[in-house]
């Protein structure tokens, strides 16, 4: 058969793509379940430990993970979760940062005062400027925090974490006022709206 | 170049006197953008090195059925469907480091140094010494990458594979951490690379 020939060309071209799809489809298969299992543990542990709540692997995480509730408060899709007859709430937050969307949880008790804890899940800042908002002393500093009007003020003191419960501030990141700014105004506008529907006002 | 096709003087063009990175100067969206920290480095160049021997095999493999017109097609296919490959296995097993690689790995498609390689060499020799030009040449890129990696993260973080080397009085170099460092660590790179040739005299 002529190989240069239009029909020969057309029949390779429809076989080879076929055989490297289902490759691709193959390697999909696999591996769909473990990256499902991946993302959903990755949930689990940034809500829980946007609560404060600790666990010690993945497994137990899942295992508290049951008792987490979703609730609407005040039109407000909220994580719930008991802890010694403690209410916890969780709010996933997400908005414009730098260089694209950065998304995460934030814990606020249920009358809307404190935070109870912040993480990270996905941004994509300037990796070792802007992008260590995903670092643990970062996003430690939202431990407890008390909240002034409903809202953290970012300052620039010395870039290494403000841990002041009631300081109601959060150290920015030196070098990276961009998503300083930016990540201040996500979470305040998040944190007001809890504060709000959460009745912290009147508190 | 086209007279050798035995695995030693392969290495060591790919390695070094026909480098991808500082004789053809292809590749370089990559190796400014993945370098600030070695680990990223590693694991996207292993990809690179997987992705140019499969590519370069198969492509040996089949290059006598391929007809002429659709040869640069085919060979887009085969790297995507293997890049695409590695993108999954990243994401299944090592999720933390694909996370941070973001884009980056299924940007390797367009890597100029893959189709180059398939192009020039896997279309006119043999299956296994295609692979090993693929794999040698993916080496060459690798230890560049890597050379400027090691200055960019010890420079940018102080660290090395994130442990860190420079003494806490160190006050990193934040232009090291951002893209256009890569570019004055790759000129010197080249250029210290071809100072090196001539002095050895080889036509450069």
């Amino acid at each position: 058969m002529n190989k240069q020939s239009f029909g020969y060309t057309v029949i390779f071209t429809a076989l080879i793509s076929f055989a490297f799809v289902f490759l691709l489809a193959m390697a999909n298969e696999l591996t769909v379940d473990r990256i499902e299992f991946n993302n959903e543990v990755r949930l689990q542990r940034s809500i829980l430990n946007a609560m404060g709540v600790e666990f010690d692997s993945d497994e137990h995480a899942a295992e508290l993970f049951e008792d987490v509730e979703q609730v609407e408060v005040e039109g407000l899709s909220l994580y719930s979760y008991e802890r010694d007859d403690e209410l916890l709430y969780a709010r996933e937050y997400s908005g414009s940062g730098v260089w694209g969307t950065i998304r995460g949880h934030v814990g606020i008790t249920p009358d809307g005062t404190r935070t109870l804890g912040l993480t990270v899940l996905e941004h994509q800042e300037t990796p070792g400027l802007g992008g260590r908002i995903d670092e643990d002393w970062f996003q430690e500093q939202f431990r407890n925090k008390q909240l002034v009007d409903g809202r953290l003020e970012m300052t620039s003191r010395d870039g290494e974490g403000n841990f002041e419960e009631d300081s109601g501030e959060i150290d920015g990141i030196t070098g990276a006022t961009g998503t300083s700014d930016s990540f201040a105004n996500i979470i305040n506008a998040h944190l007001e709206e809890l504060y709000n529907a959460l009745g912290g006002e009147s508190a | 170049m086209s007279s050798v096709a035995a695995p030693g003087p392969i290495l060591k063009e790919n390695l070094w006197t026909n480098n991808p990175i500082f004789m053809q100067v292809l590749g370089i969206c990559s190796a400014l953008a993945v370098t600030n920290l070695l680990a990223n480095t590693m694991i996207m160049t292993l990809a690179v090195v997987g992705v140019m021997g499969m590519t370069n095999l198969t492509v040996a493999l089949i290059k006598s059925l391929i007809p002429r017109k659709v040869r640069m097609m085919v060979q887009t296919l085969i790297i995507a469907s293997y890049v695409i490959v590695v993108d999954i296995i990243l994401r299944a097993y090592v999720p933390d480091i694909s996370r941070e690689l973001g884009p980056y790995v299924g940007l390797i498609i367009t890597n100029c140094i893959i189709m180059g390689r398939a192009e020039a060499f896997a279309q006119s020799n043999p299956p296994l010494i295609s692979m090993w030009d693929g794999v040698t040449s993916a080496f060459g890129y690798m230890g560049v990458l890597l050379s400027i990696a090691l200055i960019r993260e010890l420079l940018g973080f102080g660290s090395l594979f994130g442990y860190q080397i420079m003494p806490e009085a160190f006050e990193p170099w934040i232009i090291m951490v951002m893209p256009p460092s890569a570019f004055f660590v790759l000129g010197i790179i080249i250029w210290i690379g071809k100072a090196i040739m001539e002095r050895e005299g080889a036509p450069a």
